[in-house]
């Protein structure tokens, strides 16, 4: 079970989406998803899925990897695309077959919001495709700075979350370890009733904690002993360098916002 | 910094990235769209029944996001909000049943009932506010989302709450914040 997991989904490759500053992909990702809304034509539907396709064209990821990103909501899409066709009646009949009336504004309606629903998978994925969660991480304490002014733990937060994702492959091989090692003595993970497998599952469970938490112990006084004392006064190993591509994409994404509503009816 | 503090901290990450690793053992089927039933939720309410439940909001935020950007999924900005961050940090707030008071297997079910609660109300109203958005007008949007919803998480609920139990009989020390070997327990 555990060779199939690879962490994150994180592709390095060497592109100008890969290279922009991830606080700028972070602000013009969140911009993107709610510019989306305003599409409602045939017309700026289309801008927004040509101006989606420009943007996979240049993180040079292959689409098979966006396709993957689908799987958990296909299902989801296909459905609402059919309750539209069989439950919208608006605009004109297109046919008819017993109880079965599917009308134009239905399959309108369907396709519009299918595709948005795709617009946003996909370039939601191209975050998670072209940025490494650690900077995604180093992205989102930089942007919520302004935040410690309302008492929020930013610093501790992001370095939390930096912590985790370290220990993540960590905790992986351990919980390998033990699985094989439980798996050895007769222990099984896959199989039988869920009674059985829910019991199966605790004796993983029990040494996976107490390591865990004597690592985080560990940690501490490692930290503490090499002087850790909160985020004041702290220098990062990891710079940002915001650049002139990255005001670029920004504006791309203002102008994008413009044309949208200019061409909505 | 306070020694404790750092140590809670420390635990709250390390339990957020088993949070993650937890999430991919998967118990039966997995549901058709997007929920599966897993074990994420166990770190998080043994981080809110041993050290309160602040810092099992922290570690079920941090579980949240980690799973957002390793292969979450994003069709509205408020369901991003709702289906990630929110709905795991609230799981923390069961702690509030537990912290500071003797471990019974009671409290660990209001706790785990709290949470889950919660947790259910969050990915119910963003069913709500995004499939609103997106199925037709006359789809009853809310009771769609209520059943879906509820589909994997009471079984969810059920095997964590299991796992829980186990935990308490085998190895009670996970709930005691003054459990970990070398702190000093003189600042309790």
């Amino acid at each position: 079970m555990m060779e199939k997991m690879i962490f994150g989904r994180y592709l390095p490759l060497q592109s100008v989406v890969h290279r922009l500053d991830p606080r700028a992909k972070l602000l013009f990702i969140f911009g993107f998803v709610i510019v989306v809304f305003l599409a409602n034509n045939a017309l700026s539907y289309g801008l927004l899925a040509v101006f989606t396709l420009v943007f996979i064209y240049l993180s040079k990821i292959n689409v098979r990897f966006l396709l993957a990103g689908l799987k958990p909501v296909i299902w989801l899409i296909a459905f609402t695309f059919l309750l539209h066709i069989f439950l919208t009646r608006e605009g004109d009949l297109l046919f008819e077959a017993g109880f079965l009336k599917v009308y134009e504004g239905g399959v309108r309606q369907g396709a519009f919001i299918s595709l948005r629903f795709l617009l946003l998978i996909f370039v939601t994925s191209l975050l998670t495709l072209t940025t490494s969660p650690i900077s995604i991480t180093d992205g989102l304490e930089s942007l919520l700075k302004p935040f410690k002014k309302l008492k929020l733990p930013v610093h501790e937060l992001a370095l939390m979350m930096s912590i985790s994702l370290r220990f993540i492959p960590t905790l992986m091989d351990e919980t390998d370890k033990i699985m094989k090692a439980q798996m050895a003595r007769g222990a099984d993970f896959s199989s039988g009733p869920i009674k059985e497998r829910v019991k199966a599952v605790v004796p993983l469970l029990i040494p996976l904690f107490v390591s865990a938490f004597k690592r985080a112990e560990e940690l501490a006084v490692a930290m503490e002993a090499r002087g850790y004392k909160g985020g004041e006064g702290r220098t990062k190993y990891r710079l940002l360098h915001w650049q002139g591509r990255d005001t670029a994409a920004l504006i791309i994404l203002v102008v994008l916002a413009a044309l949208l509503w200019w061409t909505r009816s | 910094m306070e020694r404790n503090k750092l140590i809670t901290m420390i635990e709250i990450a390390i339990m957020a990235g088993l949070s993650f690793i937890l999430s991919k053992v998967e118990f039966g089927a997995l549901w058709a769209f997007g929920g599966s039933i897993s074990l994420i939720m166990v770190p998080i309410f043994v981080m809110a029944f041993r050290r309160g439940w602040q810092a099992g909001l922290v570690t079920g935020l941090l579980a949240g996001i980690i799973s957002l950007l390793t292969g979450g999924y994003v069709v509205h900005p408020v369901q991003l909000v709702l289906d990630y961050p929110l709905a795991y940090a609230v799981l923390g707030i069961g702690g509030l049943a537990v912290f500071h008071k003797p471990i019974t297997t009671g409290r660990i079910f209001t706790g785990l009932l709290l949470g889950t609660s919660l947790r259910l109300a969050c990915h119910f109203m963003s069913g709500i506010i995004w499939f609103g958005s997106a199925a037709p007008k006359e789809m009853p949007v809310a009771v769609y989302s209520f059943l879906y919803n509820i589909s994997y998480l009471l079984p969810e609920m059920l095997i964590t709450a299991a796992i829980l139990v186990f935990l308490k009989k085998t190895a009670p020390s996970f709930y005691k914040q003054s459990a970990s070997i070398g702190s000093s327990s003189a600042s309790y």
